[in-house]
């Protein structure tokens, strides 16, 4: 004899509760879009750029970018659009912005936040070769932050998708879930593993592994990671447009050591600032634009 | 009498087989989650653009173990199945101990496995992953009550036992006389009832594992509304042929309803294989059909690319066309029923692989690999050595736990027990 | 909490710590930031985590030293970023030209500037990592085993300094070398007397200078007689112009900076060496001498005064630009400066630019036309284009037709050429030019010649002379040309073909160039460089249609050839053709503050013998003049018009020519690795019986120093002194000071009394105070303004009073010194330093080396990192500031009137196409039978030689090079991308390196197809397959130091480029302007595997 009509309507009604828990679960949590990040007041920063420095047309766009940036640090974080425009006419490949980044946030072998991609086309003699940086493209609908199972990754008012390592468990669901690729997995290693290894104790003449620079804390999210104790080490891992530097009036690295100033970055919200002028250029595209992804992130082609 | 002579031989073929892998694995597992724990991921080969490997694949192996071997035990209990009758305990417990290993094997691959708590502590409801170990949770607990309502009744006969057992059985059965007749009687409904509830519990997270990826729009490979179905198939498939496989192998002598058992098995299990194959075609003919696409990409490199073998010859060959072959002609000869458990459940690791690594292999943007080069940030996977010694390691420890089970509980009706050569 | 960088002004309450901070500026009468730190509690706020927030150090000035990158010769200024004495980041200094643009004002406020980086290439983000290189060397290593064997022991810094001076059985523990006596330094430095020397060079100069073959043997016999006692000071007393047993010393460098070059000059000087050469001929040498023999200048009846410079294209004003073998993005000097200068101007339209390169470069992918050229035949191009301008009449000829500095005065040009000038074509073949003395109108001279004086240049002194002055055809009349008179103004006529009235064929120079460029059609000549005429024809189109806004920029790839200097002549040929020289928009030159004299004067050298004698690389002498002159070929090339040939030195030790070696001093170079045949040179550093002492100064052991007899450990460039200098791009007048990042690496070592870093200088110092050797030590400076004694017993004792000089400025009065540096800058000053040791920055000493009243001065140019001209100064409406002024040679009679020491033909005197030769001036059929593809080399952006293979942040960038083909040519061979290859050559028909230690490797690439090579031609980047340099085992004291595999990864094809079939024991050179040929070289590749 086979379960019996009660013991199917006994079980019913615990799945039917179970399914409503869990809906109410889900229901509230995706109308849930209160924000964690600091607000308000506590996030307007008073930066001055340069002020014994007048501005002037013919400034380098990268004093240009800056003075935007202390307007728009003078606002409220919630106020702030920020968005980057990657021009690759002017970009010249040469991968400064690559290094640059993994320099500024210490980032270990096997994670990159920027990788500089080269389109080879055409025959010879008609061939042609084009550049495309890839930072994270901070998506207004970034497929990256709901796949995480525990808040670690969202998106903040000012737009930039950010990652708490402390929360994070380290799964790689938002890995898989970027269509960009733009995010990375930190495994732990360092970029000395391997070099000048002798067989002895004893002090030898040269460096060796004593080489420092690798263990200095990095700064990301303003705050010190010193990955010989734990987090960023284990983490999913991604381009934040430098927030860190944004807080005291710098602009992104990758933007800074942009050797064909290739880089623009800004408030699309401060109709004076430079990107908000190059925003609207016929020549603007977006990378998976079918994706329905809404990068921040533009070039210009 | 060439049957039982058959049988027995393969049985032993069978059970020193398990104990051989076992140990193999245990030793080397065990250096491989010393160098898990004490080196973190260095030699594991996915990296940051194939993030999940083998210990994933295995996991979602395990997990569709695991509910394909609840989904038998509900059957038994749910409808009653007579001829499957005994087989409900064993199926519990074997679908618990899976579902470890599946945990475990994602355990491992977790960046900070020391925060895993945090899916409890700041559960994100939109996020499927967070879903499904909630699912999980539940499911063990459910699984848990079932399989301790299951053997109460045994278990309250056995606190007389000598040893360990009647001490296990005590303390599972906290020290409790003997059910009455009404008892018993309860405790079959709860099991009932739980096993119903677990039913749509099952479907609804391994449906979930499937969705985890299917609901992945980066990932047009995963992208498919098919996805959870195929999880659910392939759990049923792999699930009831390993159940095949340990009744085969762990069940006692071969009388008639044994080989009645066994031969019923063999059906069922022939009939989810010939639908997963149906599924599999439909999944992977379609976009063959007009050859253009990511996808089809995709499938190239599955069916035709560096690995083809895995396709063709493992999962085709082995883990298909053979044991297709020795369920059509051999089903009711146990040892090839058994056999061809053997070859489904084990080869259906590499179906995962092929869902889970293909998946990640081909990227939207082109050229990210030359763009910043490292051995992490490649398209292109092959486990490591390490990464299969935690993957052994996992299976060593979800043997052990068989074996302990299969030892101290009264899983298996008493005659129906086989002894173990060595182990028992 | 210091770190709270001065610019942020935190929204609430200004804290104590703020005001103090703030007053500190406001007492220095700058108007900074209203406040500075403050909320301390809260510094910044992104993430609402449990985790405390902390301060970003990397803004606080506190933290910050700006200095200048060495990662490749470019040099732009850094601004590195310091946190616990660890330099974590380097950015660029705002301050630097070559990383903002318009770089700041030089006054803006320190506390500002730190907020603003500058962009540098990947490289020099990766600087730090060269810095902290694990195989950095931190003591002395000798030699434990045989010559490149890699086993070493470490000794002391005094031991090292001994034995070398004193010499001995040095190497004794070592087998086979159990009875070698090394000669040391002490005995070598034969000749110390300065009265003495300067007697004997004088006397020497005579032997040189007579030309009569029996007259010159009197002479040296009467040399021999007068100077009976000290013959032995002498290599060869048969030879005196060998010069005294001294120059058997030979220094050598690769990478040298001023500064550091001023010591190793001095200490040349000290040594009495005539042999100090540098690697310029491996670098662009052809660019550096060609223009070098344009702008020699005619003074005192002759031409000299040529300075070792270049001209590149100012790309800020530009409107078009046509590059020339040039690899602006990846390479160049250098891609930060020059890229910001041209990206946003291409996308605007305001340039365009074209790119001759076999190689479709990342340059060549923002251009509107890519001439890929056959290698070698860059003067065949530009010939073509001269004969396009010529036939079309689109040349600037009201530059052209000035003759003069009054000319060139009257239409507003600070340069004028010698178009006009008539040569002397007896026989047809152009010589010298015809002098207005010579020519007799009716047995009167066009013009008497003039007793006048002009100031010596080698001996500073005013001299008499006779000028004859030169002769241009003005409307149709000869007529005389005074070149420096800036009075009258001649213009001549430009095309001349005429006959002297003594019936001596002369012509104009530019009507020898017009004839040269016209003895081939516009196709030919196309033809021979295989590019489409109609593409020659657009580009020379538009190249003629910006007026003087257009520009030839000339690299590497046209200079490294056996015909690299004619290819250079004809480029620039070009570009006087388009009268761009110093024009705005046209070709720019270099201009730096002299560091050597303002408030000290630092050139002062007391004591020191004269050096003379012929050089060992044979330069800046004619084969003719010596006593070795042996009849053609001789048996090395001579170089008269060049210096510092690289390639030159080790081989002709090697072949003992013209005398041999005893000690050999190598910084910072890699000859093994960087020369073309570089395999040549490491057969000789391994002979012990060849070179008996071999010393080098590395920060690791590299490519040449792994076979030294002794290592001495350098600073790295973060840790040491530096006047970098600058390159033809930059327009401003700039010193970029490369000054103490870090705490040094190595060592502390003591010299004079003080403690020093082991370093290049504590080499230099501690043999030379071993050695006594004047201009070191107590007084070695010279004095002061007031008379004082100067010492130099520390570097810093020249570094720091180099800055002062900087400080003080170009002018005598000191009215263009620098502000002093405000009380806060001085403050951020020593704070930023407080990670030093008193070796290296010790304030009170320092302070005390530059004076209490330039101190402050000296801060306020080391905390910008150097000095740099405003950016508004470097150009007036026309023209560039810095602007070369004075004669350019479009004919050149002092290269005419020399003649190639390999074939005894004089070299021409005007641009020509010469096919790639052998030094006897074959043209190499038969290296090329057989081999069919045409090898050539190229940079990437993330390695330079051998400095960055350290740095593994670069490595993923592109972790082994790849041999470039053209799929056309794959297919055609068969072979598939991907493939390895034995590349061999005539010359190296195995593809092997052999490092004489017992190990080889063979040169096998991996093939990568790509349509952005010509087809024919195959491309490898510089940087890749080390063998030294980390990349192997080293035995130190009895243990191994593994190297590291990745610094092995993919090859290095120098090996197979050709050795010169005549001279056997080095590469293919220009027997002119001394490059050693990188791109001629024809090669097979052999499947392998
Ligand atoms: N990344 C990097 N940058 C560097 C350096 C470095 O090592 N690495 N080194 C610095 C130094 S020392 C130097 S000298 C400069 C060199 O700077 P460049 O001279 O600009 O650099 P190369 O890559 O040597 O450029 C040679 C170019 O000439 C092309 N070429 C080859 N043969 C021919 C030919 O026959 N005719 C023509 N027209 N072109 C030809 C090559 O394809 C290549 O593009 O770079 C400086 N900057
Ligand atoms: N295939 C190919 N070869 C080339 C070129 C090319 O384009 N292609 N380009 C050529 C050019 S342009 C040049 S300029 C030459 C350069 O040739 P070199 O001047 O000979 O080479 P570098 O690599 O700069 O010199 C490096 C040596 O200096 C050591 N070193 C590095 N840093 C320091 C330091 O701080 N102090 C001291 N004391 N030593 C240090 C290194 O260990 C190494 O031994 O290479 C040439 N070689
Ligand atoms: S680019 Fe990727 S990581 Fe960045 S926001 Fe979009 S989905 Fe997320
Ligand atoms: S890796 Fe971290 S951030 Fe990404 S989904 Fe997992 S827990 Fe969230
Ligand atoms: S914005 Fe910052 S984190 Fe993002 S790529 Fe640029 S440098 Fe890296
Ligand atoms: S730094 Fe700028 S120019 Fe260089 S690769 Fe990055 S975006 Fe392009
Ligand atoms: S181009 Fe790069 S490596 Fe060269 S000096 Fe500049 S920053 Fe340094
Ligand atoms: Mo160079």
């Amino acid at each position: 004899m086979g379960a019996t009509r009660r013991e199917f309507l006994e079980a019913g009604a615990i799945i039917g509760a179970g399914a409503a828990v869990a809906a109410t679960a889900a229901i509230t949590a995706r109308l849930d879009h209160r924000t964690t990040d600091p607000v308000g007041e506590e996030t307007v920063r008073h930066i001055e750029v340069l002020p014994s420095v007048p501005p002037s047309p013919e400034e380098d766009v990268l004093v240009r970018m800056q003075r935007d940036l202390a307007r728009a640090m003078a606002k409220p974080v919630e106020q702030r659009r920020w968005v980057m425009i990657i021009d690759t006419r002017k970009c010249v490949g040469c991968h400064a912005c690559t290094v640059g980044c993994v320099a500024e946030n210490h980032l270990p072998p096997g994670v990159v936040y920027r990788p500089v991609v080269t389109e080879e086309y055409g025959e010879y003699p008609h061939v042609q070769i084009r550049f495309f940086p890839r930072p994270c493209m901070q998506c207004d609908v970034p497929p990256c932050v709901p796949v995480c199972p525990v808040h670690a990754t969202w998106k903040r008012p000012d737009g930039v998708v950010v990652v708490n390592y402390d929360r994070c468990i380290g799964c790689g669901y938002c890995i898989t879930a970027c269509p960009y690729n733009a995010r990375s997995r930190d495994l732990g290693e360092y970029w000395l593993d391997g070099a000048a290894e002798t067989e002895t104790t004893s002090e030898l003449p040269i460096l060796g592994q004593n080489a420092p620079w690798e263990k200095t804390p990095s700064n990301e999210y303003a705050k010190s990671w010193d990955r010989t104790k734990g987090s960023p080490v284990g983490n999913a891992r991604k381009c934040h447009f430098c927030l860190h530097r944004l807080e005291v009036g710098q602009l992104p690295m990758c933007v800074t050591t942009c050797i064909g100033r290739a880089t623009y970055f800004g408030d699309a919200n401060d109709p004076e600032s430079l990107v908000s002028e190059l925003m609207a250029a016929p020549n603007v595209i977006r990378l998976l634009e079918h994706l329905g992804t809404e990068p921040r992130v533009r070039y210009l082609i | 009498m060439q049957n039982e002579g058959v049988r027995s031989l393969g049985v032993r073929v069978f059970q020193a087989l398990v104990i051989v892998a076992w140990v193999i694995f245990a030793v080397l597992g065990i250096q491989g989650i010393a160098e898990r724990l004490w080196y973190g991921h260095h030699a594991a080969n996915y990296g940051s653009y194939v993030v999940w490997g083998l210990w994933v694949s295995a996991y979602i192996y395990f997990i569709g173990l695991s509910a394909g071997a609840f989904l038998l035990s509900s059957l038994i209990y749910v409808f009653d199945f007579k001829q499957l009758e005994n087989l409900g305990r064993l199926s519990l417990f074997v679908a618990i101990v899976t579902l470890f290993m599946a945990l475990l094997s994602i355990w491992f691959d977790l960046g900070r496995m020391e925060r895993f708590y945090n899916v409890f502590l700041h559960p994100n409801f939109i996020s499927i992953m967070a879903w499904i170990v909630w699912l999980y949770s539940i499911y063990t607990v459910i699984m848990i009550l079932e399989l301790w309502f299951s053997l109460r009744p045994e278990l309250a006969r056995m606190q007389s036992a000598a040893g360990i057992k009647g001490i296990v059985a005590r303390a599972l059965a906290f020290s409790r006389g003997p059910l009455s007749p009404e008892q018993e009687k309860r405790c079959l409904h709860y099991l009932r009832v739980l096993a119903i509830t677990g039913v749509p519990l099952a479907i609804t997270f391994h449906g979930g594992v499937g969705a985890l990826f299917s609901t992945l729009a980066a990932r047009p490979f995963w992208h498919t509304p098919l996805m959870p179905i195929l999880f659910l198939t392939g759990a049923l498939v792999s699930g009831g042929a390993l159940m095949t496989f340990i009744v085969s192998a762990f069940w006692k002598n071969g009388d008639a309803e044994y080989r009645e058992m066994l031969r019923l098995l063999g059906k069922v299990v022939l009939g989810l294989l010939i639908f997963d194959v149906v599924l599999e075609w439909a999944e992977y003919s379609i976009p063959m059909w007009y050859g253009v696409g990511h996808e089809v990409d995709l499938l190239n490199k599955v069916l035709f690319g560096e690995f083809w073998w895995v396709f063709w010859i493992i999962h085709l060959g082995l883990g298909t066309l053979i044991p297709l072959l020795l369920l059509v002609f051999g089903g009711d000869r146990p040892a090839a029923v058994g056999l061809a458990g053997l070859l489904i459940a084990v080869t259906f690791m590499t179906v995962r692989l092929n869902i889970v690594i293909p998946g990640l292999i081909m990227p939207h943007l082109r050229g990210l690999e030359s763009a910043y080069v490292h051995p992490r940030l490649v398209f292109h996977y092959v486990p490591s050595f390490f990464e299969w010694k935690v993957t052994f390691f996992v299976v060593a420890v979800g043997i052990t736990l068989f074996f302990i089970g299969y030892w101290l509980l009264p899983l298996i009706p008493a005659k129906d027990k086989e002894s173990l050569h060595g182990v028992a | 909490m210091e770190n709270r960088k001065d610019n942020v002004t935190p929204k609430r309450k200004v804290t104590r710590r703020g005001f103090l901070a703030g007053g500190a500026l406001l007492g220095s009468g700058i108007m900074g930031p209203v406040a500075t730190a403050g909320e301390n509690d809260r510094p910044s706020r992104v993430l609402n985590t449990g985790r405390p927030d902390a301060v970003y150090p990397l803004t606080n000035g506190e933290n910050i030293i700006h200095s200048v990158c060495l990662q490749c010769n470019t040099g732009c200024g850094i601004k590195c970023k310091i946190v616990d004495g660890v330099v974590t980041k380097i950015d660029g200094n705002p301050y630097n030209p070559w990383t903002l643009h318009p770089h700041l004002p030089y006054d803006t406020p320190l506390t500002e500037a730190v907020l603003v980086d500058g962009s540098i290439c990947p490289k020099g983000q990766a600087g730090l990592q060269t810095a902290y290189d694990p195989y950095r060397l931190r003591k002395v290593l000798k030699r434990a085993g045989k010559r490149g064997e890699n086993r070493w022991i470490t000794i002391s810094f005094e031991q090292a300094v001994k034995e070398i001076c004193e010499g001995g059985y040095l190497f004794k523990h070592v087998p086979g070398e159990e009875n070698r006596y090394v000669e040391g330094l002490n005995s070598l430095v034969a000749l110390r007397d300065p009265k003495l020397s300067a007697e004997m060079k004088k006397d020497v100069d005579a032997i040189l200078n007579e030309k009569d073959h029996d007259k010159k043997r009197a002479l040296v016999e009467e040399f021999k007689k007068k100077y009976s006692e000290h013959l032995d000071v002498l290599i060869d007393p048969d030879h005196p112009d060998l010069g005294p047993k001294n120059n058997q010393i030979v220094l050598a460098w690769g990478r040298l900076k001023d500064g550091r070059g001023d010591l190793y000059k001095r200490f040349a000087a000290a040594l009495g060496t005539v042999n100090a050469h540098g690697h310029t001929t491996v670098c662009q040498g052809s660019l550096y001498f060609t223009c070098k023999a344009i702008s020699e200048q005619y003074v005192g009846g002759k031409f000299s005064q040529g300075a070792k410079f270049y001209w590149q294209a100012d790309l800020d004003h530009a409107e078009f630009v046509l590059f020339v073998g040039a690899n602006l993005f990846e390479a160049n000097y250098g891609p930060p400066n020059r890229a910001v200068r041209i990206t946003e101007r291409l996308v605007t339209k305001e340039v365009k630019i074209a790119v001759v390169d076999p190689r479709f470069s990342k340059l060549a992918s923002k251009a509107w036309k890519w001439l890929p050229i056959k290698p070698g035949t860059d003067a065949a191009l530009a010939m073509a284009v001269i004969r396009w301008m010529f036939e079309h009449g689109r040349y600037d000829a009201r530059f052209l037709s000035a003759a003069n500095l009054a000319a060139a005065a009257q239409i507003g040009d600070p340069a004028w050429s010698n178009a006009t000038w008539l040569v002397a074509c007896p026989d047809g073949k152009p010589g010298k030019f015809v002098r207005a003395a010579d020519v007799l109108v009716d047995g009167v001279p066009l013009r008497a010649p003039e007793k006048r004086r002009y100031v010596d240049e080698s001996s500073k002194k005013e001299v008499e002379y006779e000028e004859e002055f030169m002769v241009v055809m003005s409307q149709g009349a000869l007529k005389a040309v005074d070149p420096n008179d800036n009075q009258e103004a001649v213009f001549g006529d430009l095309f001349v073909d005429t006959k002297l009235p003594d019936g001596t064929p002369a012509k104009s120079a530019l009507q020898i160039l017009k004839e040269e460029a016209f003895s081939r059609s516009f196709e030919e000549w196309c033809e021979i460089c295989g590019v489409p005429p109609k593409d020659v024809a657009a580009v020379a189109r538009e190249l003629t249609s910006h007026g003087r806004k257009s520009a030839v920029d000339i690299h590497r790839g046209a200079a490294q050839h056996t015909n690299g200097f004619y290819n250079v002549f004809a480029w620039m040929t070009v570009n006087m053709l388009l009268g761009n020289i110093g024009a705005k928009g046209g070709m720019l030159r270099a201009a730096t503050y002299d560091y050597k004299k303002g408030a000290f004067d630092l050139t002062q050298h007391p004591g020191k013998p004269v050096a003379f004698g012929i050089s060992c690389i044979r330069h800046e002498i004619p084969y003719e003049k010596s006593t070795i002159f042996e009849g053609y070929p001789a048996k090395r090339p001579w170089y008269p018009l060049s210096s510092d040939v690289y390639e030159e030195i080790i081989p002709s030790i090697g072949d003992k020519y013209p005398y041999p070696v005893k000690a050999l001093f190598f910084y910072m170079g890699a000859p093994p690795y960087a020369l073309p045949a570089g395999h040549t040179n490491i057969a000789i550093l391994a002979d012990v019986e060849k070179l008996p002492l071999f010393i080098a100064n590395d920060i690791i052991v590299g490519s040449a120093s792994m076979y030294a007899d002794y290592i001495f450990p350098d600073l790295s460039f973060l840790e040491r002194w530096e006047f970098h200098g600058s390159h033809p791009n930059i327009p401003h007048k700039v010193q970029p000071i490369r000054q103490p990042v870090i705490a040094p690496i190595p060592e502390e070592c003591s010299v004079f009394g003080q403690k020093v870093p082991l370093s290049f200088e504590a080499m230099i110092f501690g043999i030379a105070e071993y050695l006594k050797l004047p201009g070191f030590g107590p007084g070695g400076l010279g004095s002061d303004k007031k008379g004082e004694p100067l010492d130099l017993n520390h570097p810093d004792d020249f570094y720091l009073r180099a800055v002062a000089n900087l400080a003080w400025g170009d002018q005598p009065d000191g009215s263009m010194a620098v502000p002093d540096a405000a009380d806060r800058e001085v403050e951020i000053f020593l704070k930023a330093r407080r990670h030093l040791p008193q070796s290296v920055f010790d304030p009170a000493r320092w302070r005390r080396i530059v004076g209490d009243k330039l101190w402050r001065k000296v801060v306020y140019v080391l905390n910008r990192g150097g000095r740099f001209e405003a950016f508004e100064k470097a150009f007036n409406d026309t023209h560039h500031t810095h602007a070369f002024k004075g004669l350019l040679n479009i004919y050149q009679e002092k290269t005419a009137t020399t003649i190639h020491s390999g074939t005894g033909e004089p070299h021409p005197g005007f641009a020509r196409y010469i096919p790639v030769r052998d030094y006897l001036g074959r043209e190499p059929a038969e290296l090329r039978k057989d081999y069919e593809f045409h090898l050539i080399t190229h940079r990437v952006i993330s390695q330079t030689k051998s400095r960055t293979i350290a740095d593994p942040w670069l490595t993923p960038l592109l972790p082994e090079n790849v041999l470039l083909i053209n799929p056309r040519d794959l297919t055609r061979l068969g072979l598939k991308s991907g493939q390895q290859v034995r590349i061999v050559s005539a010359t190296n028909p195995q593809g092997e390196w052999d490092f004489k230690n017992g190990t080889r490797r063979t040169v096998i690439a991996k093939l990568h197809a790509t349509e952005t090579i010509r087809p024919g031609i195959v491309s490898f980047a510089l940087g890749f397959g080390h063998w030294a340099t980390g990349s192997s085992d080293i035995e130190i004291d009895g243990h191994i130091v593994r190297g590291e595999a990745r610094r092995k990864a993919g090859f290095h094809a120098n090996a197979v480029m050709w050795v010169d079939p005549a001279l056997k024991n080095t590469c293919m050179l220009d027997p002119v302007g001394g490059s050693v040929s990188f791109y001629d070289t024809y090669v097979r590749l052999e499947p392998v595997g």
